[in-house]
Formats: C-alpha cells, sequence, structure tokens
C-alpha cells in the first residue's frame, strides 16, 4: 500500500507539472549505486536505486523549490524524502527563505567545523557524497546585504540529531545497542529552537565569515548505568562561534576555518572505575589548508586539530586529535574523464581512509563512477573498520 | 656635374619620403595589441554563450552560457551561470580581473551540490573551460604588458589588410610560448590568432567567424577554436546581446551566485 502510494504521488507529480511545465522547471537524476566488501565473501554493501527531482518555480521576487527524492535499498520498503521544499522571498537589500533547506558554511573540505547549522548523515560514515551527508532541516533563513557583506540569520524551530547507522550496520560504531526508551531525545518546542547567525564577507583580498551559534549537539553522548547495564543517549545544550577564511596567495589559496564549542558532553570511557556520567568540557577545532595546482593537477591539502581544554583521562575521545586530508584531482579527454583521489590520515591511530575514483562522461547525461573506500589501520575514525573495504560502482542519468 | 647632383638629391628625396611617410603611420606591434585590448565594447554587456565542442569525429556536445560582464575602469568584473547541459546546471563563476600588473584575478565557483561559493586558484587559467578548447585565460583579457610584441608584417587576406603581430610571452610557466595575431587595422579586431605550445609547435588556432558592430561597438558574436595537435573544435556563439544595460554592481556578488540567472 505504501509503495503505491509513493508511485501515486510520483505520477500526480509529473502530471500536475505536465501542465504547468512551461512555468515549473524541471531537473533531477536516477542512480544505481552497487557497493560490494572486499573480502572473501564478496557481500554486497549497498544495493541502491534513487530517483530523484527537482522543481522550481519563479516570478521576480519568489521562489519555490522542491527536491523530493525516491530511495530503495537492499531492504525494506522504497523511501520518499523531501530533501529540500522551501520557498525563497527576495527583497531589495535581504532574502527570505522558509522551509526544509540544507544550509552549508565554513571553508573546510570534508569535514565540519563552522558547518554547525545542517545536521549530518552519518548511516554510512562519511561516504556518501558531500552534498549528500548534510540533511536539510526546517528552518527560517534571513540574509541581509550590504556590497560585499552578507549577515545571516537562522532560526531552527526543531532540533534534528545526526542520523546514525543502524544497530545491525557495518557502519554503527558502537559495539553496543540503545533501547529506545533510552534515548533521550530533545523535545518539539519553542524553548528547545536553536538560533544561528554568520557574517561573512567576500572580497578581492580575502574572504572570509564569523559564525557564533546557540544549538544542541547534533552528536549523542552516552552515559553508562553499572546497576542496570543500560546506555542512555542524549543531547545537549552548546555554544559555538568561530571564523573561516580563505586567501588567495599567488597561485595558490589558503584556507582556515575554526570554532570554539562550549558545553559539549563528552562519552567516558566505560570503566567501572568511572562513573559512566558524560563529562561536560570546552573544546577548539580547526583546520588549515592550502588548494594549488601542480602539473595541471588540482591538489588540496588540510591539517586538522581538536583540542579538548581542561582535559580528563576517563573521557573517550583523546585529548587532541590530529587529522590530515588530501585530495589530487585530474581531468582527461575534456573534462569527460576525471581521475581523484581523497585521503583521510589520522595521525594519533595512524589510520587511513584512501577513497580513489573514477569518472567517466558517457554522455551529457550519463556518467559512471568507479571507486574504491579503502581501510587501514587497528583503531581510530577509520582504522576501526579496517575490514569494511569496499569497491563500487554509481551510474547516473541526469535531465 | 652641378646638375647631375641636384639629380641624385632629388631622386633621394623622392625615393626617402614615401618611407618617411610610411614610417610616420606605421604603427608598433606593441601599439597595435593595445589598441584591440583597449577596443571599447561598452560599459556593460549581457548575453547568452553557446558552446559547441566538436571532436575529431564530428561527434557534439553543447554547453549554454548566461553571461554577465562590467567595467570598471580598466578593470572587470564577470559571472557566467552555467545553463546546461544538467549535470552542471546552476554552477555558476565569477571572476574578477584587474590591469594592475602582476595582480592575479581573483575567481569564485558556486556548486549547487555543495551550497557554497569556493574561491578558486587562478593558476587554473590554463584549464579548459568546461571542456572545450579554450581556457579561462583565453576567454579573458591578457594584460598586454605580459607579452612582448612585434609587428611581423601586413597582409592582405580577401582584399582586407591585417596587421600581424607576434606576442612572446615573458613568463616562463605561461601555458602558450608565443601567439601570432591577424589585427583589422579598421576595427582593431583580432581577427585570428595562432597560439603555440611550450616547445614552441602550432597548439590551437582561434579565428572569428562573426562580428558586429552594437550599439557603435565592434562585437565578437561567434568565433571558432580550433586544437590542431587533438584535432577538436570549440565554437562559441554570444546571442541576445545587450550593451550598456546598466548592470548593477550587486549583480557580481555572491548573493547572485547562489540564486542562480533569474
Amino acid at each position: 500500500m505504501r509503495k503505491l502510494l509513493i508511485v501515486l504521488f510520483f505520477l500526480l507529480l509529473f502530471s500536475t507539472f505536465e501542465v504547468y511545465s512551461q512555468e515549473v522547471e524541471i531537473s533531477g537524476f536516477a542512480r544505481n549505486y552497487t557497493g560490494v566488501i572486499l573480502d572473501e565473501n564478496n557481500e554486497y554493501s549497498m544495493l541502491q536505486n534513487t530517483f530523484s527531482l527537482d522543481f522550481s518555480h519563479f516570478s521576480d521576487n519568489t521562489e519555490f523549490r522542491a527536491e523530493p527524492r525516491l530511495t530503495s535499498n537492499m531492504e525494506g520498503d522504497p523511501e520518499l524524502e523531501l530533501k529540500q521544499l522551501y520557498i525563497d522571498v527576495f527583497f531589495t537589500s535581504f532574502d527570505l527563505r522558509i522551509g526544509k533547506q540544507q544550509i552549508i558554511w565554513g571553508k573546510g573540505d570534508g569535514v565540519f567545523i563552522t558547518d554547525l547549522v545542517s545536521p549530518k548523515n552519518l548511516s554510512e560514515f562519511i561516504l556518501p557524497d558531500f552534498d549528500e551527508i548534510r540533511t536539510g532541516l526546517t528552518a527560517l533563513k534571513t540574509d541581509f546585504y550590504a556590497g560585499s557583506s552578507i549577515f545571516e540569520f537562522v532560526w531552527v524551530p526543531v532540533f534534528t540529531p545526526t542520523a546514525m547507522p543502524d544497530s545491525d550496520s557495518i557502519w554503527n560504531p558502537m559495539p553496543f545497542e540503545i533501547k529506545d526508551e533510552n534515548r533521550k531525545d530533545v523535545s518539539k518546542k519553542l524553548e528547545n529552537s536553536e538560533l544561528f547567525f554568520r557574517y561573512s564577507r567576500l572580497g578581492s583580498a580575502l574572504d572570509f565569515e564569523i559564525v557564533t551559534a546557540w544549538m544542541w549537539d547534533d552528536d549523542c553522548s552516552l552515559e553508562y548505568d553499572y546497576g542496570s547495564g543500560d546506555i542512555t543517549s542524549s543531547h545537549n545544550r552548546i555554544a559555538a562561534a568561530g571564523g573561516s577564511f580563505s586567501y588567495p596567495l599567488g597561485g595558490v589559496v589558503i584556507r582556515g576555518d575554526g570554532a570554539f564549542y562550549t558545553g559539549k558532553h563528552f562519552t567516558p570511557d566505560f570503566a567501572p572505575a568511572n562513573s559512566g556520567k558524560p563529562i561536560e568540557k570546552n573544546y577548539f577545532h580547526y583546520l588549515g589548508g592550502i588548494d594549488y595546482t601542480l602539473f595541471d593537477i588540482n591538489l588540496s591539502s588540510q591539517f586538522i586539530q581538536k583540542v579538548i581544554l581542561d582535559y580528563e583521562d576517563v573521557i573517550a575521545e583523546d585529548e587532541i586529535k590530529n587529522t590530515v586530508t588530501f585530495l589530487a584531482k585530474k581531468d582527461f579527454l575534456r573534462e569527460t574523464l576525471n581521475l581523484e583521489l581523497f585521503a583521510y590520515y589520522g595521525l594519533n591511530n595512524s589510520d587511513w581512509l584512501l577513497r580513489p575514483k573514477v569518472l567517466y562522461d558517457l554522455s551529457d547525461s550519463v556518467e559512471i563512477i568507479f571507486g574504491s573506500n579503502l581501510f587501514f589501520g587497528d583503531s581510530g575514525d577509520y582504522g576501526r573498520f579496517d575490514s569494511n573495504d569496499m569497491a563500487y560502482t554509481k551510474v547516473k542519468y541526469s535531465f | 656635374m652641378k646638375n647631375r647632383n641636384i639629380l641624385t638629391a632629388l631622386l633621394t628625396l623622392f625615393i626617402l619620403i614615401p618611407f618617411t611617410v610610411s614610417s610616420q603611420n606605421q604603427i608598433t606591434g606593441e601599439e597595435a595589441i593595445y589598441k584591440v585590448y583597449n577596443r571599447a565594447e561598452g560599459n556593460d554587456q549581457s548575453g547568452k554563450l553557446v558552446m559547441t565542442l566538436i571532436n575529431k569525429r564530428g561527434d557534439t556536445r553543447v554547453r549554454e552560457i548566461a553571461q554577465f560582464i562590467k567595467a570598471y575602469g580598466n578593470d572587470e568584473k564577470k559571472i557566467m551561470f552555467f545553463l546546461s547541459p544538467s549535470d552542471v546546471k546552476n554552477t555558476s563563476f565569477m571572476n574578477w580581473s584587474y590591469d594592475e600588473k602582476g595582480k592575479n584575478d581573483d575567481q569564485w565557483i558556486y556548486l549547487p551540490a555543495l551550497k557554497k561559493v569556493k574561491r578558486i586558484s587562478s593558476d587554473s587559467k590554463g584549464d579548459s573551460f568546461m571542456g572545450s578548447d579554450f581556457t579561462y585565460d583565453d576567454l579573458g583579457d591578457r594584460h598586454p604588458s605580459s607579452d612582448t610584441h612585434n609587428l611581423l608584417k601586413e597582409e592582405i587576406i580577401d582584399g582586407e589588410k591585417y596587421l600581424v603581430v607576434e606576442s612572446v610571452t615573458k613568463d616562463d610557466d605561461y601555458i602558450y610560448s608565443k601567439t601570432v595575431t591577424w589585427i583589422m587595422p579598421d576595427k582593431w579586431i583580432g581577427y585570428k590568432k595562432d597560439f603555440y605550445d611550450e616547445d614552441g609547435d602550432l597548439l590551437k588556432t582561434l579565428t572569428v567567424k562573426d562580428y558586429r558592430q552594437i550599439n557603435g561597438y565592434w562585437i565578437i558574436t561567434e568565433s571558432e577554436m580550433h586544437n590542431v595537435q587533438k584535432d577538436h573544435t570549440t565554437v562559441m556563439k554570444l546571442s541576445d546581446l545587450k550593451l550598456d544595460t546598466g548592470i548593477p554592481d550587486s549583480k557580481f556578488t555572491e548573493r547572485m551566485m547562489k540564486r542562480g540567472h533569474r
């Protein structure tokens, strides 16, 4: 019945928009994504078909946009979600956007430091495309413009946490299950809304952003009850302030992105000697990066550091965590063939994630990707998935 | 003897006079290139750019762009909105170029999937523009002071006079070792241009296929870039051209890059 409703929904969309197709712009894609685990069993890690539409309609000072997406996975019914659904109203010196939207901040690539607003979907770790990791959230966003400066205010009425992998997923980082009754969700009421502010300026000498937020921690903290053996997850209020910049220096672009977070509750090591309760600490998270071109290869590298202040040994995370990322990209055959390597290296545990991929445009509409996600190490953010090495193909038809 | 001396003097005078007049009218290669560089094209212009990429088998791929350009003295701001194909739709590219010698362009790209404006390295100017035979550098106005110019000859082609100017780069790392431009001296249009690679071999030839006088300005509306080494071609056509419409400064901002072509 649910499948039938979904099919009817899309038929209705098409028939409706066919009538108004002169006014409504429709684009989208259909994609098959097949992944195989690289071990002796070669089990499928992914067998997914996606049909995504992007409707937009605009007049002089308004725009409506809807991005419904239908996804079928190996198991379960197809899922219909609205990636975005919002209305823009444009004024002379400010804009309003209301509805479900993705809001992306910061100058970092593949890391989330001042990118504070849209929550992440980590159900497949950090492997989905960057645009698919950020989920949409219902918000009221307003931007005020003064020359090259933008003042942006965001009000998020309902908190959305990071989407984590299912307990039986190969990407689940926790070796235990949290019962539904032990998940302390943030109740949906006005006082639990979130506020974000950004000032950004784009100019010849420097691009920069200054951000601040009063929000809920997207990632949960865990508490262990030694008596019952239960583990409880909860989210806490945190505040953050920081900024990012990109600066051209000759033919090189230097980037920085950093923030100070206060009120974070860190999960403790679960050991009888500890209380099992989360520990509240402040921390810094920042990166320095450089983008340049060498022998027609686009290169980018980032050094990322996270420092927990006033550290206590019972905290499960390291006091200082260092990570390096590296990206190399080159186009061939008039940009129809693209080779790319993205690598993460965790310095604390000497663990790696290597993501080589080859992208070929069969035509302007059809692209084929062959790629691999290779994990190395025994522990750490990447090493713990050492047995999840996978190869995949994506075939995408855009229209 | 005296008469013979007078005759010799007169003969010398008659021979020298045309040369003197000619050298007074003769323009140098550098002056010619500056004339092309400074040719008035209006304070601002907007239009639709259609690029057709043709490979050696004759297969074609089409890219459509809406572009807006505005002059700020000798500096220039340009914003491009990619309309098709579908996989690049809503991508936008902004370039601010400067007359100041040695000052690099500022370039940004907005990728709708990533939903953020990203500054890109101006070292990428030698990269192909959307897979075409034009590089980002070919689409900009290279400052004449970056090269040494030499007038090679005057040439008549199909009854039209051209000044042929060789421009040798002063920068060893530049993508072209030299270019040779055929300039129409009555309109100061670079009608044809040969690009030589770092080894000094002919790499590409740019030919103007159509030009028009719009609002009193000579504007190139169709050109073709042929890569002679790889034998593929890109045809670039400009349509819906509007000049001096008073494009506001706010067109060349992050706000417009994100909003896209409306």
